[in-house]
């Protein structure tokens, strides 16, 4: 557990990923893996599913690396969302719907914070703050579409409310979040 | 301008972060992105922010998790690299081919060398046996024809006898303690050689406690020639007795087994003379 994470900078890392070199793989888990599992296991409940997710994920990231371009935004927001799809795919899939029982959604998300201690940084100050700082509507919209996958579209149907308010909800709740960030 | 805020404040380009929008939208987004540094830098915002938003929620994956993950991506790796490695190989290969089939044959050669040395050995045993079966064979006629050789050498010995003409040849007849009954002696004065014909021998057989002797009459005065026996089996044989220069009469007495000094005149069973 003591082991020394490798940490690169976003510019280094694309450039070792394209390069296919190993060290790239190993600063690539250990600088995103955290991140990417967090939600990963908000969407796929069970730890031993969400791990098989998570390894799938790396793998799809390894392959298809040469269809990532900076133009089209950051290497995050494209790994997240190649997390978040093979995430929605397990839990679409046959046989992990007759693997486990339909749960509540709002149950799920507050069951997984009971379930999990979120990692604590200490060099993050403020997050409680952060936390604390989005307006619950605000927060239940974009823990629906950032980490249970749900389109904005279904997040209006799931809460009753109309679309553009969830958009302008979705996109009060990062402008908050940016706030904080800077 | 108006343009490009009303676009960030529709909302799409959160929508474009959290990858919820269509296809069109999409290229509609990485459009404008392209065509203006705004919205570029209010995407870039949306995005740091939910990569920090989702770095506060993480959630550290079990510590097995990383072995396997790099394991799976470094196999991965290393196919890559054997694929490409493999191509720049084709002469090298072609020459391990040449190689093998060489080594091949000599394989072949050997497995061919065992074979034949194996049946070499076997012809080797089989014809050694029927050479040791030939040899006593061989042996056994040897022998066979030395002891025919040695009758026959016998025999012509025993012919020369009656062929030569220096033996006198004398027929024993029976007195009257023995009528009928007869024998050939052969006797010749130079060599001073008496034999008695065996075959010819017409007497009866004697028990355990006599024997038959031949006595010579020099001058009226018997000399003691040796005793013989009627044997119950056929013989050919002719017995060479003690040797006498001169005779002129042979006889035959009964007497006890080993002979007597003096001949028992009242046991004389044949008599001849010249």
């Amino acid at each position: 557990m003591s082991q020394k994470k490798l940490i690169l900078s976003e510019e280094e890392l694309v450039l070792a990923l394209r390069n296919r070199e190993k060290v790239a793989v190993e600063a690539l888990y250990d600088m995103y893996s955290a991140s990417l599992f967090g939600v990963i296991s908000r969407i796929v409940i069970d730890e031993a599913t969400a791990e098989d997710v998570l390894q799938e994920t790396f793998v799809k990231i390894w392959h298809s690396f040469s269809g990532y371009s900076e133009d089209k935004g950051r290497l995050f927001t494209w790994m997240v969302n190649i997390a978040r799809n093979l995430s929605i795919d397990k839990l679409r899939s046959k046989d992990f719907r007759n693997h486990s029982k339909n749960q509540e959604l709002e149950n799920n998300v507050t069951s997984i914070d009971q379930q999990r201690n979120t990692v604590y940084k200490p060099e993050l100050v403020g997050i409680k703050e952060l936390t604390q700082a989005l307006k619950p509507e605000q927060k239940s919209i974009l823990d629906l579409v950032y980490f249970k996958g749900y389109t904005h579209v279904e997040a209006a149907d799931e809460l009753g409310i109309p679309l553009g308010t969830i958009k302008t909800r979705l996109r009060m709740a990062i402008i908050e979040l940016r706030k904080h960030f800077n | 301008m108006e343009d490009v805020k009303s676009f960030i404040e529709s909302g799409i380009l959160e929508l474009y972060v959290l990858g919820d929008v269509s296809p069109a939208e999409r290229r509609e987004v990485e459009a404008m992105v392209q065509k203006h540094p705004a919205v570029r830098a209010e995407l870039d915002e949306i995005e740091k922010a939910l990569e920090f938003y989702a770095f506060e929620n993480a959630v550290e994956p079990s510590a097995k998790q990383r072995a396997k993950v790099l394991n799976s991506l470094v196999v991965n790796l290393a196919d890559d690299r054997i694929f490409t490695k493999k191509e720049t190989l084709t002469e090298p290969a072609v020459i391990t081919m040449r190689q093998q089939a060489g080594s091949n044959f000599y394989k072949y050669a050997f497995a061919a060398c065992i074979i034949l040395l194996l049946a070499s050995i076997a012809v080797i045993y089989n014809l050694n046996n029927r050479l040791q079966e030939r040899t006593q064979q061989l042996l056994a006629a040897n022998s066979q024809n030395q002891q025919i050789a040695k009758t026959v050498n016998y025999m012509d010995e025993q012919l020369g006898v009656f062929r030569d003409t220096s033996y006198k040849i004398l027929r024993l007849k029976g007195t009257k303690n023995l009528p009928g009954g007869n024998v050939l002696i052969a006797w010749n004065p130079v060599k001073k050689k008496v034999m008695i014909d065996l075959k010819s021998l017409n007497m009866p057989i004697n028990d355990k406690d006599h024997q038959y002797q031949l006595w010579a009459l020099v001058g009226g005065k018997p000399i003691d020639l040796g005793v013989f026996d009627k044997l119950a089996r056929d013989t050919t044989e002719m017995k060479q007795m003690k040797p006498v220069a001169l005779a002129q009469a042979f006889a035959v007495t009964r007497e006890p087994k080993g002979g007597s000094v003096n001949p028992t005149m009242s046991e004389m069973m044949l008599i001849g003379q010249f």
